[in-house]
Formats: structure tokens, sequence, C-alpha cells
């Protein structure tokens, strides 16, 4: 055992890199407290040393520390998404006015972003019950803490107490649940537990609560409805660089081990059809039915309800949440062509909705405020900046040529081929709602123009800000032109330890 | 009835009238005492199935330290603040319904087939040193990840409750 162990040592590189930047983060900011920016270089550098090491481990599909964490090209791929947008936070938080007011305490914040990105990276590879829920846990404590990093506006500690309460109840959920499951079939590692079921031994109706209380605390990772209550508060008053990492990062998190999860404990391993990629559920529990109902909710009250948002922060809250529900979808066909698909949705994700988010806080910057009715005129005076984020609104509502329309077309695609045609015109339909709250902040940008004489001087954007709006803005629309790559990583990533 | 039946009906007797105390109890000190007996209660119901260290641990931690916090936050609220802390009963019945749904459910899951786990031999080994073991070897990884957490968790507490300067 002790020589094993050694030896997964080499396969765990890139969390023991974050780990070990996150302390050297820590005894930095001790040391150089007036200068938060060595702090920042320390875990920038951290995670892009960690992002060499797990493009190394492409191709690696092995389960690591007797089957506690699964080193596949399916955690590969999610590691990949968490770690890109870890290094583009870093670089966000770097120009936000709004972090300066807390200029004392900025050093922590970077080390905890370092912190939060091994949660992440240890949620997108976990494979035993147990290390999931911790994975979990380190995630969502270093979220509270961001989340109410600007103590001092109000608005930020009411985020993080509301975040603590919502995480506290659904992880104690979502304990409930494991605990039963391990009543129910002596275990804790996903691979165990599959084999138990098999044997059909387990009553369906026990494993059925017990799944959905664990589905609990995955719904509140991903803010699925009617997990979701915590999201559009928390997003409005956290600081707008941990708004922008929960909703792409967090959420990846969440998806790599709800569907590692699912995929593990509840594949049917003898179903005929698993070499074409289409794998079937253990008869006992059709949790991909609870799927579909949550997926269905969680985009139509998502896209109803952001409606009626005229804080940008808030209506990008509620999009995301809609967001979540279209990738749910792709969970429900229960094939790789699914799995594909969300991967897919993933990465296009990650640059339309950090650019969104990014324009955001520019603005905010600028501004000062995050009011939709204040972008009245920002296309007359800052022209790039409205430029780019009508591409990011109409790749988030999935409109050709961007990147967001390549990501709903594989997905409705994967429904379509699996006869989920309701659950794809529902999803259709809940695009054609979202265009029109995206189309609002547009028609403000545009064809509006502010009331009073004083604002229309132009707002100049420094030139780093402008290079960083391009790095996410050109993948968008290179992504929504020539995709082959990225469709062609995604199917080769569906890959996961432990099954065929 | 033998007598492993007895010793435990009067540990869970124990149990679930000090846990009805802290819900029904208007006093919030006085909940918080009894809390004591309820945790004391289930520590012995672990002896019973043999899981020494589990009992020990449940004692260290639950009494020795959340309650004592509890207590402590309880009492030095009241002085600060100035006012009588009670607890209420607030929308009792979309609770109860509630309640009574989960608890049926419950019930139902309790009545299914569980993983038969046999009880040791009537030799009590000490668990102690397994338990050490498997921290050490197949559940070294979910050992040093906690240690992260409580790390993280201890830098925020610092942060959040720190005055600024």
């Amino acid at each position: 055992m002790p020589e094993q162990l050694l030896g997964d040592i080499t396969k765990f590189l890139p969390e023991i890199t974050l780990t070990v930047m996150f302390l050297v983060a820590i005894c930095a900011d001790l040391m150089f407290r007036k200068s938060p920016q060595i702090v920042a270089g320390i875990t920038l550098t951290g995670l892009i040393l960690s992002g060499a090491f797990v493009l190394n481990q492409s191709g690696m599909n092995e389960s690591i520390f007797g089957n506690m964490i699964a080193v596949d090209p399916f955690a590969v791929f999610f590691k990949v998404i968490i770690l890109m947008s870890a290094i583009f936070v870093i670089v966000f938080s770097l120009s936000s006015v709004e972090l300066q007011t807390a200029s004392r305490r900025l050093g922590e914040y970077y080390s905890l972003l370092g912190g939060l990105a091994l949660g992440m990276m240890l949620m997108a590879g976990a494979s035993n019950l147990l290390m999931m829920y911790l994975a979990i846990e380190l995630s969502s404590v270093s979220s509270y803490i961001l989340a109410g990093f600007t103590k001092e506006a109000p608005d930020s500690s009411e985020a993080s107490l509301k975040y603590v309460i919502y995480g506290g109840l659904s992880s104690g959920l979502m304990l409930y649940g494991i605990s039963i499951i391990y009543g129910l079939t002596g275990s804790l590692d996903i691979y165990e537990i599959n084999h138990v079921l098999a044997q059909g031994s387990v009553s369906g109706s026990a494993l059925a609560i017990a799944g959905i209380l664990t589905l609990v605390g995955f719904g509140y990772k991903i803010s699925a409805v009617p997990f979701h209550f915590w999201t559009p508060d928390v997003y409005e008053g956290s600081p707008i660089t941990i708004t922008a990492f929960l909703s792409v990062a967090s959420k990846a998190g969440g998806f790599a081990v709800m569907i590692r999860f699912f995929k593990g404990v509840f594949i049917d391993p003898s179903a005929t059809h698993l070499p074409e990629g289409m794998w079937a559920s253990l008869s006992g529990f059709e949790w991909y039915h609870v799927v579909a109902a949550i997926s269905v909710v969680t985009m139509t009250l998502g896209n109803l309800v952001a409606l009626w948002q005229d804080n940008m922060k808030r209506l990008l809250a509620y999009s995301s949440i809609a967001h979540a529900g279209y990738m749910l979808m792709g969970v429900v066909v229960l094939s790789n062509e699914g799995l594909a698909a969300i991967l897919v949705y993933f990465m296009v994700y990650l640059f339309m909705n950090l650019g969104a988010f990014y324009i955001v806080m520019v603005i905010a910057n600028k501004t000062g405020s995050e009011d939709v009715e204040d972008y009245k005129g920002i296309g007359k005076r800052a022209p790039f900046l409205g430029v780019a984020l009508t591409v990011f609104l109409i790749s988030l509502t999935g409109l050709p040529p961007t990147a967001g329309f390549i990501g709903k077309l594989y997905l409705f695609a994967a429904l379509l081929n699996s006869g989920w045609i309701w659950l794809a015109i529902v999803g259709a339909l809940n695009s054609v709602i979202s265009l029109y709250y995206y189309a609002k902040v547009l028609r403000n940008m545009y064809l509006r123009s502010e009331a009073s004489e004083k604002k229309t001087e132009m707002i100049d954007i420094p030139r780093v800000q402008v290079a960083t709006v391009l790095v996410l803005l050109v993948p968008v629309i290179a992504l929504g032109l020539y995709f082959t790559p990225l469709v062609e990583m995604a199917q080769a990533s569906v890959k996961m330890f432990g099954s065929p | 009835m033998e007598l492993f039946d007895i010793v435990f009906y009067v540990f869970a007797l124990i149990t679930l009238g000090s846990a009805c105390v802290v819900v029904f109890s208007k006093n919030i000190v006085h909940a918080a005492f009894s809390l004591l007996f309820t945790f004391f209660g289930v520590a012995g119901i672990y002896v019973l199935l043999r899981a020494d260290f589990l009992a020990v641990t449940q004692i260290l931690i639950y009494v020795g330290g959340i309650l004592v916090l509890m207590l402590f936050g309880v009492m030095l609220t009241n002085k600060v603040i100035n006012v009588k802390i009670k607890t209420g009963t607030m929308q009792a019945w979309p609770a109860g319904i509630a309640v009574s749904i989960l608890a049926g459910l419950l019930a139902g899951v309790f009545y299914s087939n569980w993983k038969d786990a046999q009880l040791p031999a009537s030799t009590v080994d000490a668990t102690t040193h397994l338990l050490g073991e498997m921290l050490m070897t197949s559940y070294l990884l979910p050992f040093e990840i906690a240690s992260v957490v409580l790390l993280v968790a201890l830098i925020g507490a610092a942060l959040i409750a720190r005055r600024n300067r």
C-alpha cells in the first residue's frame, strides 16, 4: 500500500502544485502585506504550472489513492476549464476598482482563490462519496469567504451569510443521502456501489430517496431550481470577479461531480448499447426523469425571472441559472453524445460568460453602476465595449455565427437523436425568451441615449483591459466558425475511468 | 429481551427525551443544556455498537467543543444586546406538513433491506488502532484534504472577524 500511494503522488501533481502554491501564497501574504500583487503572481504561477501538469495527464485513465480520485480524460477536461477560468479571474481582479476598497486583505483574496480552484479540481476527479463531499465542502467554504470579501458593502455580507446558510442546509441533506447510500450498499466507492446495485437486492424507493437527497448537494453547486435561492443575492452581492468565477468554475465542478456520481453509480454494466455510447440506467431509480424535470424548471424559471431584472449582475445570475438548465438536458439523454455536448457547451460558456461579466466590471469601474438603465448610450461612449458585449450576449442567446450557437446545436442534436423531442422544444422556446432580456441590454446601449448631457463623454479603457476582452472575444467568434477541434476534443474527453 | 436490548432502549429514551426538550423548550438555555444529554445518549449507543473511538470523539467534539461554544454564544449575546432570546414556533402548519412527509419517506427507507453488517465477535477490540491505520493508507487523501478545508476555514474566519486597521 505505501508503495502504491507513493506511486500515485506523481499522478496527483496538479493538485499538489496548487496546494503548495496556496501555502506559499499565505506565507508570502504575511511577508509582503503592502503589495498583494506578489501573492497574485504566486497564485497565477501556481495555476499555470498546475495547468501544465494537467495537460501532461491527457490520455491517462486511472484511479489513484485507493479509488479516491480518478485521473481520466473527463476529469482533465473539467480541470482545464476550471484552471482557465481561475487564471482569467485573477487577471480580472488585478484591474478591479471594487476590490481596491479592501486592499489590505487582497493577499488573502488571491490565496483563497487558489484554495477555491483546488476544491473544484478535486470535484472534477472525485470518485468516492467521501472525497466528493470534502471537495464540495472545500470549494464551498472558500466561496463563502470570497463572496463576503468586500464586507464593508452591506449586500456583500448579506450574500455571504445567505450562501453559508443555504450551503450548510444542502450539504447536510447531501450527507444524509450519502449515509443512506452507505447503509444500503456498504460502500462509499462509486464503482463498488454500482457493483452492489447491479445485483439488484437494494430497494428502489430507499435508493430513490437517498439519490434525491444527494442530488440536493449537486443541485446547489450548479444552482439548479429549486436549490437556486442563494444565486441571485450571492451573485449580486459578491465582488464581480467572484461572481464570474462562481458562475463558470463552480458550475463546472458541480456538473463534473454530478455526472460522475450518476454515471458511476447508476449505469447498468450489462446494457447492450454501451459500445455505441448509449448507456442505460439500472432499474429501480429512474433518476434521469428527476433530472429532466429539474432541467425544465431551471431553464424556464431562470429565463422568466431574468425578464424583470434591472441589475446586470442579477440579470446574468438568472441567465446562468437558465444555462445550467440547458446543460442538464445533456445529462438526461444518457449517452456519450449528450456528455460531449455538455463539454462543448462548457468550453463556450467559459468564454462568453466570463466575457460578459468582465465587460460589466470594466463599465462599473468607470461609471460605478451595474444598472441596466445606466447602459444607455454606452454603445456610443465606448464603442469597443459595446460591440464586445453585443457579441457575448448574442452568443449567450445562442445565435449564429457565435460559439453559443454551436453549444446549443450539439445539445439539441443529442436530445433529438435520443428521442427527447419535447425537452428539445422546451429548450428552444427558452432560448427565444432569453433573447428578450439580452436584447433589452443591447437596446439600452445603442437605441437609447442618456437624457442628461453630462454623461456623454467617451469612456476610455486601458490597453490591458482591451487585450483581455479580445482574448475572450476571439474564441467566441472563432469557435462559432471553426469548431471541429473543440468538438473532437470533447468527444475524446467523455471517457471516464471504470465505465466502458 | 436481553441485556443488550434493555441498555439500547435506555439510551434511546435518554436521546429522544432530551431531544424533545431541545425542540419544545421555550428557554434557549434549557434547550442547550438538554442537548448535552442527547449527545451523551448517542455516545452511549456508539459504545453499545462497539464503536469506542466514535463514542469518545462524540463526547470530545460535540460536548466538549460545540456545546460549550453554543452556550457561550447564547450567554454572551444575551448580555450584549440585552434582549431575552426566546424560541417560538413559527409557521407551525407548513413545518408540520413538511416534517410529516419527510418522516414518512424516512420510515420507508428504514424498512428497506440494509446491507448486513455483523457485529464483531464478543471479544472487544479497540478500533482506534485500525482507524489510525486506515487514515494513513486507504483514507490518506481525504485526511489530507480535510486539513486543507480546515485551513481555509481558519483563514476565512480571521478574514471576516478582523477589524479594519
